[in-house]
């Protein structure tokens, strides 16, 4: 039964930060963030982390609402900088650099008092599924659930987003709300996963343009249901992997860092080809 | 049509007075130009009447208030935008025009209708070679015709244009002429534009802004015998000449140029 939710739970994680990848990206028409790069997965962490150091005792239920305050509160604070100072792809990148940065450091500082407490807590920097159990299938079916109906309310309305805020607004879109929508979305969903999981980065951003790349379009009702499929088959490679082969010569290795291995390096074509002009 | 009574607005954010007390009536299915220099108030006019912008006043659109017909507004006017760069996005021409058919599109998926609707529009404006081109691929002559056409794919009564001859070379702001007005007898169009010479080719109705302020309203005729108004607006001479029975206005330098050459 474990490797059982273990399966599921990576396929069901893929499929939520997939999502949350491609509306986040439509909603902020920016091609380089997903909710790591946004800060919501560390602050989400730092929540966790200081609800488990905070109260004696914690269910999943008060963690996952935490983890989701603090990814909303991170998110927002990494919108409202980037904003500030420009509103461009890079601002957010910028921004996103000084949230994360903040909150997982911090979260590294409350990791001394916590890991005490919770024997894995280390591993979710980086996210792992070795704690995978039936108490965290409500959570994650929840985020699954929050992503499909963001992709049916959304995904017609952010590919009109995605041309301008005027053009949506002439066209009976109302960019601000449905922005607002989309990252109350994608942040709660993401965040719920973090708490359950621990951060995953990457996987987000990497899914959304292998898709648009294999579709040759941007339509958000045509591309979301893909990456998400696409996120979860490199979830549940990635873990399975790290699991079954690496786990044989140096231990097991977290899955969220094999996809950091992948999906940092993707990230850095992004930007080269961001500055040169080139496409995706 | 549209009817604009008393109409100001001011920026809150910096305190500029854009438009004061324009007070217009637009014919319909005509060319009506908004004609004017730079920070005349154009742009703002349009949004006003698209509803994309507040203001104090009145715009009427079939005698009814346009504030209070906001979705049917979004289905019947097209107001043409500049679009973001989208390229590491992976946003298409067909994309752009497919996600422009939005009011008028049913159902979750692109329909059928949809397809068709935006097939004619690329085979009329000469895109269908450029559909699966990603934006940051057009030139800017290419991008303001992906502009125009993403105007007209839900099938628009009312067409507002920006500068819709921006960035268009000499054979394209003729080709782009002769379409609005084609296509006038069905739509009623209001374009916006710097461009004297480029308006009286196209247009049959003008109102001439300064300062916020409307200076001159009038048909064709009424404004090639106004030339002293253009003067004070653009603190350039105009004059007028025929072309192929057209009458046409051209700033007093071209026309130099013109006698210039004919003396060669």
């Amino acid at each position: 039964m474990y490797r059982l939710y273990r399966a599921l739970y990576t396929i069901l994680a893929g499929t939520v930060l997939a999502a949350s990848g491609c509306i986040l990206q439509a909603s902020l028409r920016n091609p380089l963030v997903d909710h790591y790069v946004l800060g919501t997965g560390s602050g989400a962490l730092f929540a966790v982390y200081a609800t488990l150091l905070v109260l004696d005792h914690v269910t999943l239920w008060i963690i996952s609402l935490a983890a989701a305050i603090g990814g909303l509160s991170a998110l927002a604070a990494t919108i409202l900088i980037a904003e500030s100072i420009s509103g461009s792809d890079i601002a957010y990148v910028l921004s996103g650099i000084g949230v994360t940065s903040l909150f997982s450091g911090l979260s590294v500082l409350l990791l001394y008092y916590v890991s005490s407490r919770c024997g894995y807590a280390s591993l979710m920097l980086t996210g792992t599924f070795i704690q995978s159990r039936l108490e965290n299938l409500p959570y994650a079916l929840i985020a699954a659930i929050l992503v499909v109906l963001g992709y049916v309310v959304l995904a017609k309305r952010l590919n009109v987003v995605m041309l301008g805020d005027d053009h949506a607004a002439q066209l009976g879109v109302d960019p601000g709300l449905t922005r607002l929508l989309a990252s109350i979305i994608a942040g709660v969903s993401a965040s719920i996963i973090v708490s359950q999981f621990g951060v995953i980065g990457f996987l987000g951003l990497v899914t959304p343009h292998t898709a648009r790349f294999l579709l040759k379009t941007s339509d958000n009702r045509l591309v979301i249901p893909p990456a998400m499929a696409l996120g979860s088959l490199l979830l549940f490679t990635t873990d399975t992997l790290s699991r079954s082969l690496v786990a044989r010569v140096v231990g097991e290795v977290p899955a969220g860092a094999v996809i950091s291995a992948i999906g940092a390096p993707f990230f850095l074509v992004l930007l080269v080809r961001r500055f040169r002009g080139g496409f995706t | 049509m549209i009817s604009i009574k008393s109409l100001s607005v001011r920026y809150k954010s910096s305190g500029v007075v854009a438009l004061r007390d324009v007070s217009i009536d637009i014919p319909s299915n005509k060319v009506t130009c908004i004609l004017g220099p730079n920070a005349s108030g154009k742009t703002t006019l349009l949004k006003a009447i698209a509803q994309l912008i507040n203001y104090d006043g009145v715009v009427e659109v079939n005698g009814r208030d346009a504030r209070g017909i906001i979705s049917e507004l979004r289905r019947m006017l097209s107001c043409s935008s500049t679009l973001e760069e989208l390229d590491l996005l992976g946003v298409t021409v067909l994309d752009v025009l497919v996600y422009s058919r939005y009011p008028a599109s049913r159902g979750f998926f692109t329909s059928e209708e949809d397809l068709r609707r935006v097939s004619e529009v690329c085979e009329r404006l000469g895109l269908s070679d450029l559909v699966s081109r990603r934006l940051g691929e057009l030139s800017a002559g290419e991008l303001q015709r992906v502009v125009l056409a993403a105007a007209l794919v839900k099938d628009p009564k009312v067409l507002l244009l920006d500068e819709p001859d921006g960035h268009l070379d000499v054979y394209s702001k003729t080709w782009l002429s002769s379409f609005l007005r084609e296509i006038s007898s069905r739509v009623t169009i209001v374009l916006s534009t710097h461009d004297p010479l480029f308006a009286s080719m196209t247009c049959d109705y003008y109102v001439v802004l300064s300062r916020g302020r409307v200076v001159f309203t009038g048909f064709h005729d009424e404004l090639l015998r106004n030339t002293s108004l253009l003067k004070r607006v653009y603190n350039v001479s105009f004059t007028s000449i025929s072309i192929g029975g057209l009458r046409v206005l051209i700033p007093l330098n071209q026309s130099a140029y013109r006698d210039k050459l004919m003396r060669q």
